[in-house]
């Protein structure tokens, strides 16, 4: 499983990069738009990532604009929805709204945090990424 | 742990302030529960569900399903998916001969089991009940279902297609628990530069306070605060996630003399220092800045939010915000979080309290003042308090339902495994009472019920039919609402009481002295059950009958300043009525004055006013007083004894003599005069007061003075025992 991570915050970066790094290769940016562009990158190598992980609040794009920009490029080049990159959103934002604001842009899963790794893990499998 | 939260995130959550999404699964998922609960009951004695009811439980089973996918609670997911596919064959095959009664147990097997993982998720632990069981049942009922399809000759609808949820949401770990303690250190008395060394306590202390408070606040600009916390020592409030010994190693210091760490509630935290310190010092405690918001975060973590917990209920709440299928409808009800409507209701309060401040001014009295517009704009702001008060008090009245909806369950349940055939009527549920009163009166209802059904009702039938009565035992529940109270009585046909049995009971217990069974009015016997202890049941049942029943119900009812009314026929039935008030926050008083301190009588409780000569008073020789009044004799309290109160009158044909009762019972209190009457904005009295026998609360006087509230039932009560 080849995963992208983008989180701003120091202690957040470190834990989660730790914790996906067990499942394969682990990318981190520490922006939005960086987010974008290693997603460009990687779909453009022919080495797309399988998972997404996103924190909301970042600098330059937020979660929710790096979301529908990464579903954006997809539809613009014609990526099925079965074989879209799965993308998680990590945040302390757990009010029903952002949660379906979310859903809306269509992200796979959403997980408050701090991260229960259990569930998270559960979620991976049910998603079929490990 | 470094599985940490940015703060700015922190600070945007803190600004939408709205229910996670974990408390809205809890709380419409409950919801739905509760209609399903509803449905059932209501069609628990029917021959069958009508397509309305397949429909909606259907619809209730398949909403809680797809959330339950996405929070990915799959207990809960496979239970519900399998009894959503139960009622799908019933939607549409429609066959004939269902066994009703089973169905109905299958359902609140569900409703049971989701109910209880529900709570599992509430209280944060993980939701993990084994819903085996539950699936082996339900499939073998659907098995049996299908089979009785096809030989109707009905065809078999296609498989229930069950879309696997695509999205998922994972609810953040539930963090431990804030502590909140209060911590004095007293250096020696020989310590040089006392304020830096509690400035180094406040530092040691900032990785692991979650918000403190201290006092003094200026040790380190203010050398003079030195002084102080060696006189007075140096007080800290703290909210933190460690423990007391990991705080006490932090802030060890040799200067220290003595170190006190003393376990606090979120409540007595957020009242800041200045009572917690109990006036040791006039310095205004600060918050500390910690750097960020965190403070402000700290706060509101002290009242978390309860899901389910909202004022406005409804049937159709439920449905507009449902994840997995939206059905836009048009919402004409919002549901508000209890705590703003209370905070609402306080600040309404404390709006008639400063009206009462303004229109009472002393100032107003100078002599010669032409008041005239005043008194105009006076009346038009009374008016608009008095409705604003009338509006917040219709808000927080909730109908009765949801507490007869239980009690049906009750008697469903108990009757059930009892074997008595017994009907329940309902009479009255819409009747509306205080949200807070609601939530007491559940449980001492519960009990009733539960004695109605397992003491109440005939263990055989025949014994009914032999006296005449229908086999089918009845319990009638009905609520009404009559002069400011609210009726809730539970009335069975059943055995009624043996007024010799409670009698011989209660003299075999040695509860009742010598006193001969004609000495007691019938109410007086009736009255021996609620006495603690007290069991004329020889078996204990699952249910009821260990004699601690009624003494709580009882206790609970009169907390909230209600009572129990008992009548009953022996072999016709009984009937045990709550009489409640309306609302606990608004009464009609009386204020009264003894020596320098107001106190407030409830009117409802005044006998009468009189004035009395020095020979209506009889003293024992021990001491205990009497007043006789027309020839009857009543216990006689003096406020002035009781609460020490200097200057008051103590001769009684100086003084009034009030009667007041409580369920029955009179006495009387000598009070120096009466001042007015009005409607009292009750508040409780703080928790840092212990409680006071015989005063149930405060309130603050038009002139800004407090007076006490005199909790009638308890100082009858106390009179009584004595």
């Amino acid at each position: 499983m080849k995963t992208l991570l983008a989180e701003d915050d120091f202690a957040s970066r470190k834990f989660m990069s730790g914790y996906l790094s067990q499942f394969g290769d682990c990318d981190v940016t520490v922006d939005g738009e960086e987010a974008v562009g290693a997603f460009m990158m990687a779909l453009e190598d022919g080495e797309p990532y399988d998972l997404v992980c996103l924190d909301v609040m970042m600098p330059v794009l937020d979660g929710y604009q790096v979301l529908k920009a990464i579903r954006d490029i997809e539809k613009e080049k014609k990526v099925s929805k079965e074989k879209r990159v799965k993308i998680v959103m990590t945040t302390a934002l757990n009010e029903e709204r952002n949660v379906k604001k979310a859903f809306e842009l269509e992200c796979e899963a959403y997980t408050g945090k701090p991260i229960d790794v259990d569930r998270f893990e559960q979620m991976l499998k049910k998603l079929k990424l490990i | 742990m470094d599985n940490a939260i940015s703060e700015k995130e922190k600070n945007m959550a803190e600004e939408f302030n709205v229910d996670g999404m974990l408390d809205m699964f809890l709380y419409e998922s409950s919801q739905l529960l509760e209609n399903l609960e509803s449905i059932i009951l209501e069609k628990q004695d029917a021959e069958c569900f009508d397509d309305n009811d397949i429909n909606e439980i259907f619809r209730i089973m398949h909403t809680i399903k797809g959330s339950s996918g996405i929070m990915m609670y799959e207990n809960i997911t496979k239970v519900t998916h399998k009894l959503e596919d139960v009622f799908y064959y019933l939607r549409e095959s429609q066959p004939d001969n269902v066994p009703h009664m089973e169905l109905v147990e299958h359902v609140l097997a569900v409703s049971d089991f989701v109910n209880g993982e529900l709570e599992k998720i509430r209280e944060g632990s993980s939701p993990d009940g084994k819903e085996d069981k539950i699936l082996k049942d339900l499939d073998s009922f659907l098995k049996r279902l299908k089979g009785e399809i096809k030989e109707q000759g009905i065809r078999l609808p296609r498989e229930n297609k069950h879309e696997e949820p695509s999205q998922f949401y994972i609810a953040p770990m539930a963090s431990d628990e804030s502590h909140f303690y209060r911590i004095i250190i007293h250096y020696r008395n020989d310590t040089q530069m006392s304020n830096i060394r509690a400035y180094s306590a406040t530092y040691a202390l900032k990785d692991v306070a979650e918000d403190l408070l201290y006092s003094p606040e200026d040790i380190i600009s203010n050398e003079e605060s030195a002084d102080v916390i060696l006189a007075e020592g140096f007080y800290m409030l703290l909210q933190t996630k460690a423990g007391k010994e990991e705080i006490l190693q932090l802030i060890s210091s040799t200067e220290a003399e003595t170190t006190d760490i003393d376990d606090i509630t979120a409540e007595e935290f957020g009242r800041g220092l200045v009572e917690v310190a109990q006036g040791s010092s006039d310095d205004k405690p600060i918050v500390i800045d910690l750097g960020e918001e965190k403070t402000e975060e700290g706060k509101k973590k002290d009242e978390p939010v309860v899901p389910g917990d909202y004022v406005v209920k409804s049937k159709e709440t439920g449905k507009g915000k449902t994840l997995a299928k939206n059905q836009p409808k048009k919402q004409t009800i919002i549901s508000v979080n209890v705590e703003k409507m209370d905070s609402l209701m306080d600040m309404i309060g404390e709006l008639v309290i400063a009206q009462a401040v303004v229109l009472q001014n002393p100032d107003l009295k100078v002599p010669g003042l032409d008041l005239t517009n005043f008194q105009k704009a006076a009346g038009q702001l009374s008016k608009i308090t008095t409705d604003l008060q009338e509006v917040i008090m219709s808000l927080r009245m909730m109908p009765l339902t949801n507490v007869f909806q239980k009690m049906r369950r009750i008697v469903f349940d108990v009757s059930r495994k009892l074997g008595k055939d017994i009907e329940l009527e309902v009479i009255g549920e819409n009747t509306e009472v205080d949200k807070n009163i609601i939530e007491h009166v559940s449980d001492p209802l519960m009990h009733l019920v539960r004695n109605s059904v397992d003491h109440g009702i005939e263990e055989n039938a025949e014994d009914r039919i032999a006296l005449g009565k229908p086999a089918k035992g009845k319990i009638t529940l009905e609520a009404k609402n009559e002069g400011g109270k609210v009726y809730i009585s539970v009335k069975d046909d059943g055995k009624g009481l043996n007024k010799q049995k409670l009698y011989d009971k209660a003299s075999s217990n040695g509860l009742i002295g010598d006193k001969d069974i004609t000495e007691f009015e019938d109410s007086e016997i009736f009255r021996f059950i609620t006495l603690p202890g007290f069991s004329t049941k020889e078996q204990v049942t699952e249910y009821s009958g260990r004699g601690v029943g009624m003494d709580v119900v009882v206790k609970d009812i009169q907390a909230i300043g209600g009572r129990l009314d008992i009548a009953s026929k022996e072999g016709n039935g009984s009937e045990m009525t709550l009489v409640i008030p309306l609302t606990l926050a608004i009464i009609n008083g009386i204020v009264v004055q003894v020596g320098g301190s107001a106190f407030v009588i409830e009117t409802a409780s005044v006998k009468e006013f009189i004035r009395l000569g020095e020979d209506s008073v009889v003293q024992e020789p021990d001491g205990e007083e009497y007043i006789v009044i027309r020839g009857d004799c009543y216990p006689f309290v003096r406020l002035s004894d009781k609460y020490h109160i200097d200057n008051a009158i103590d001769k009684i044909d100086e003084g009034i003599v009030v009667v007041v009762e409580h369920e029955g019972k009179q006495i009387c209190i000598l009070i120096d005069k009466l001042l007015q009457e009005q409607e009292i904005v009750v508040k409780p009295i703080p928790s840092y007061i212990k409680k006071v026998q015989g005063l149930s609360g405060c309130t603050q006087l038009g002139d800004g003075s407090i007076a006490l509230i005199l909790d009638v039932a308890g100082l009858v009560e106390s009179e009584e025992r004595r």
